[in-house]
C-alpha cells in the first residue's frame, strides 16, 4: 500500500531524476553513485530504476570497482552498493563477478601486517583486533563502520548464489570487526570506539548502519535496544531513516507515528530515498541478509 | 553546469594564478607575503555586540578588495553538541554575510561539508545557520556539490574539489577558535578540511589522515591561495577539541588575508607557541605565510593584553608558550 508518507517520496524521486537515469544529492546536480542506488531501490520495477542501472553499470572501472560519480576516478564503497543492486535485479554476469573479486581483495590498511606486528609486539595500541578484515572509503584507506555494513549486505547475498569459502571468511570477519569496534553505550561511532584513550559515544545513524550488517546476529540484540530508544528523538532526518530501516530488518515493528514527517523534510535527496524506502510500505526488505 | 577535466586548466585560468598553485610550483616559488602580514584582532565579548562592525573594520584595516567578486563563506560545521561550542556560531556567519554583501561582492554563498556527521541540514538546524535569512538559497553542501579534479596533492596524482570551492574568487575561511587532538590547534587553516567532499572521500575524510593532516592542511591551503580568515574566538573551545573539549570564552574576533599569520596569532592569544605547531611550522619553511611574530603586523587590539591560555590535552602540553 502507498501511504501519504510514502507517495510523497516517490512522486519527488520520480521528478528529480536527471537526463542521464541518475540522481543527485540536491536537485540540479550531477548523478552521483550513492543517491541513484537508493533511487533504484525504492522505484525498483519502475522504468527509471531500469535507466539508473544502465547508468551505473556502465561506470565500472577495470579494477572491478565503482566510483562515486562518473568524473571521480576513485575506487570506493559504492561498490557494494552496485553489486546489491545487480542482485536484486539477478544481473549477475561478469561485472558482477569483477566486483565481487575487488571486494574480496580490498582491505583497510589497519589491518595490513606491519601494523598487526607493531600492535603484536606492543609499540601500538590500536584499542582493537587488527586481525579482523572491514572495508574503507576509498582504496588506501582504513576500514570504517559504513562502508563494512554495506560490503556485509553485498558479499551476503553473494555468498547466496556464490558459497566460497573466501566469502565466509571476509563475511566472518567483518562482522566480528563490528562487533569489536561497538562503543560501550552499545552503539557505534564511524570506527573506532575510542580515541586517544578516551571512548567515543555512538552515533544514530552509524549505529543503524552497523545493525544491517549485523542482521540474524544475535549479539546485536542489546544495540537493537538502543536503536529503539533514539528514534523518537533524534533530530536527523537521515539518522531517523536509517534507525527505521534497521528495526524492520531486525524485526521491530515501527510504527510510521514514531516519524514525524509527513511531507518533505530535508532537501537531500539521498535522505528523502532512505525515508521512502523506510516506510511500512517501502522496499527495505532489499537490504535484507540472511546469516552466511 | 559540469566542468570536465580538460575543462578544469581553461576554465581556472587566471584563477590558477591567484588561487591554485600545484605543489611543484609553489615549491619552487617564494610566494610567501612580500612584507609583513597584516592581522586585526577586535575584542568581543559577546555574539549579539555589533560583529558585523568589527568584521568590517578588520577586513578594511586588511585592505581587502571584494567588488565584483565571487566570495565563499566556509564556516567551521562538524556536528552539534548542546553542551559545548564545536561550530562558528551562527552571529558570525551572518555577519559576515552581511559585511561582504555591504562592500560590493558579487555573490556570496555560505559552503561546508561536515567532516563527520553525513546529515548536513540536520547540523545546519541544530547550529541555527537556518535562521539566516534565505539560509537555503545561500548555501552549498560542500560533502554532495559536483566536483572536478586539482592536480597534485602532497603525493596524490590528484584530488576531487566541489565545484562551488573552485570557482570562488576568494575563500573566506570562518573557523573557530579551538585546540585539537592532533593537530594542536585548529584555525583558519585546518577548517578548509571541509572543503574535501565527503562524497567522494567518505566520512571523516580519512585520505588526509593518510596524507598527514600538517601536509593536508598546507596542501589545502597551497589550493585555496585567494582567501581570508575570519576566527570566532569570542568562545573557543580548549581541551579535548575539536568536539570533546569546553567552551573557552577568548572575546575576539582575529582577522588577516594570510590565514598562517592569522592562526600563528590565535595561538599566541591561547598561549599556544606557533612555531610549535607543525603545520604552521610546514607553513612557515614553504614560504606559505608568515607566522614568526616579527613578520606580522598586529593590529587592533594587543595580544599581551588578550593572552588566555587554553587548556591542552597531555600530549600537547609542550605546545605551550613559554
Amino acid at each position: 500500500m502507498v501511504d501519504s508518507y510514502l507517495g510523497v517520496r516517490l512522486d519527488i524521486l520520480r521528478r528529480a531524476q536527471n537526463p542521464d537515469g541518475g540522481w543527485s544529492y540536491y536537485t540540479g546536480k550531477q548523478s552521483w553513485l550513492e543517491p541513484t542506488f537508493y533511487g533504484a531501490l525504492v522505484l525498483h520495477g519502475e522504468p527509471a530504476a531500469d535507466r539508473a542501472w544502465s547508468l551505473i553499470k556502465s561506470w565500472q572501472q577495470p579494477d572491478g570497482s565503482w566510483p562515486p560519480t562518473a568524473d571521480a576516478a576513485i575506487s570506493g564503497w559504492g561498490t557494494a552498493l552496485c553489486l546489491t543492486l545487480a542482485h536484486l535485479r539477478g544481473d549477475i554476469d561478469g561485472t558482477y563477478m569483477k566486483g565481487v573479486a575487488y571486494l574480496l581483495k580490498t582491505v583497510g590498511t589497519e589491518s595490513e601486517l606491519w601494523r598487526r606486528a607493531l600492535a603484536k609486539i606492543g609499540l601500538v595500541n590500536p584499542g582493537r583486533d587488527l586481525s579482523l578484515k572491514g572495508w574503507p572509503w576509498k582504496d588506501g584507506t582504513s576500514s570504517w563502520v559504513e562502508p563494512t555494513a554495506h560490503t556485509l549486505i553485498a558479499l551476503k547475498k553473494a555468498y547466496a548464489i556464490l558459497p566460497a569459502p573466501e566469502l565466509t571468511e571476509r563475511i566472518h570477519s567483518g562482522e566480528a570487526l563490528l562487533l569489536d569496534v561497538r562503543c560501550k553505550d552499545g552503539g557505534w561511532n564511524y570506527g573506532s570506539p575510542w580515541t586517544l584513550g578516551e571512548d567515543q559515544r555512538s552515533y544514530p545513524e552509524t549505529t543503524a548502519l552497523a545493525l544491517l550488517g549485523l542482521q540474524r546476529r544475535a549479539e546485536a540484540g542489546s544495540s537493537i535496544e538502543l536503536a529503539k530508544t533514539w528514534l523518537p528523538d533524534t533530530p536527523s532526518s537521515l539518522a531517523r531513516a536509517w534507525i527505521t530501516i534497521a528495526l524492520r530488518l531486525h524485526g521491530v515493528e515501527v510504527p510510521d507515528t514514531l516519524n514525524p514527517l509527513k511531507g518533505p523534510g530535508s532537501p537531500d535527496l539521498m535522505v528523502v530515498a532512505l525515508e521512502a524506502l523506510g516506510s511500512a510500505g517501502g522496499n527495505y526488505r532489499f537490504l535484507k541478509t540472511e546469516k552466511a | 553546469m559540469k566542468i570536465r577535466r580538460r575543462d578544469f586548466f581553461p576554465l581556472a585560468g587566471a584563477g590558477l594564478l591567484a588561487g591554485y598553485a600545484g605543489w611543484e610550483g609553489v615549491r619552487s616559488r617564494r610566494n610567501a607575503p612580500a612584507g609583513p602580514s597584516p592581522v586585526v584582532v577586535v575584542k568581543a565579548s559577546s555574539y549579539s555586540d555589533d560583529l558585523a562592525q568589527r568584521i568590517l573594520r578588520g577586513v578594511r584595516e586588511c585592505g581587502l578588495d571584494v567588488r565584483d567578486q565571487k566570495v565563499l563563506l566556509k564556516p567551521n560545521l562538524v556536528e552539534f553538541d548542546p553542551n559545548t561550542c564545536i561550530n562558528t556560531d551562527v552571529a558570525v556567519v551572518a555577519a559576515a554575510y552581511e559585511v561582504f554583501r555591504a562592500l560590493g561582492a558579487a555573490e556570496v554563498i555560505i559552503g561546508e561539508g561536515p567532516g563527520h556527521r553525513r546529515d548536513t541540514y540536520s547540523i545546519v538546524e541544530m547550529a541555527r545557520y537556518r535562521e539566516i535569512s534565505k539560509f537555503d538559497d545561500l548555501f552549498v553542501d560542500l560533502n554532495r556539490d559536483d566536483v572536478s579534479p586539482v592536480m597534485k596533492f602532497a603525493d596524490r596524482a590528484e584530488m576531487y574539489f566541489p565545484n562551488t570551492a573552485l570557482r570562488a574568487d576568494l575563500v573566506v575561511s570562518l573557523a573557530k577558535m579551538k585546540t585539537h587532538h592532533w593537530a594542536g590547534a585548529t584555525l583558519s587553516m585546518k577548517n578548509f578540511f571541509g572543503l574535501v567532499p565527503g562524497s567522494v572521500y567518505g566520512w571523516p575524510k580519512n585520505e588526509l589522515h593518510h596524507i598527514g593532516i600538517p601536509e593536508s592542511i598546507v596542501e589545502l591551503n597551497r589550493i585555496f591561495r585567494r582567501s581570508f580568515a575570519i576566527v570566532d574566538g569570542i568562545v573557543g573551545m580548549e581541551g579535548n577539541g575539536p568536539i570533546q573539549g569546553t567552551p573557552k570564552p577568548a572575546n575576539v574576533l582575529v582577522m588577516g588575508s594570510d590565514l598562517a599569520a592569522v592562526d600563528a596569532t590565535c595561538c599566541r592569544i591561547m598561549g599556544i607557541d606557533p612555531a610549535k605547531v607543525e603545520y604552521l611550522r610546514m607553513a612557515s619553511e614553504g614560504n606559505l605565510g608568515n607566522v614568526e611574530e616579527s613578520h606580522i603586523e598586529q593590529r587592533g587590539e594587543k595580544i599581551s593584553e588578550l593572552r588566555t591560555n587554553f587548556a591542552l590535552i597531555e600530549s600537547f602540553r609542550g605546545l605551550r608558550l613559554s
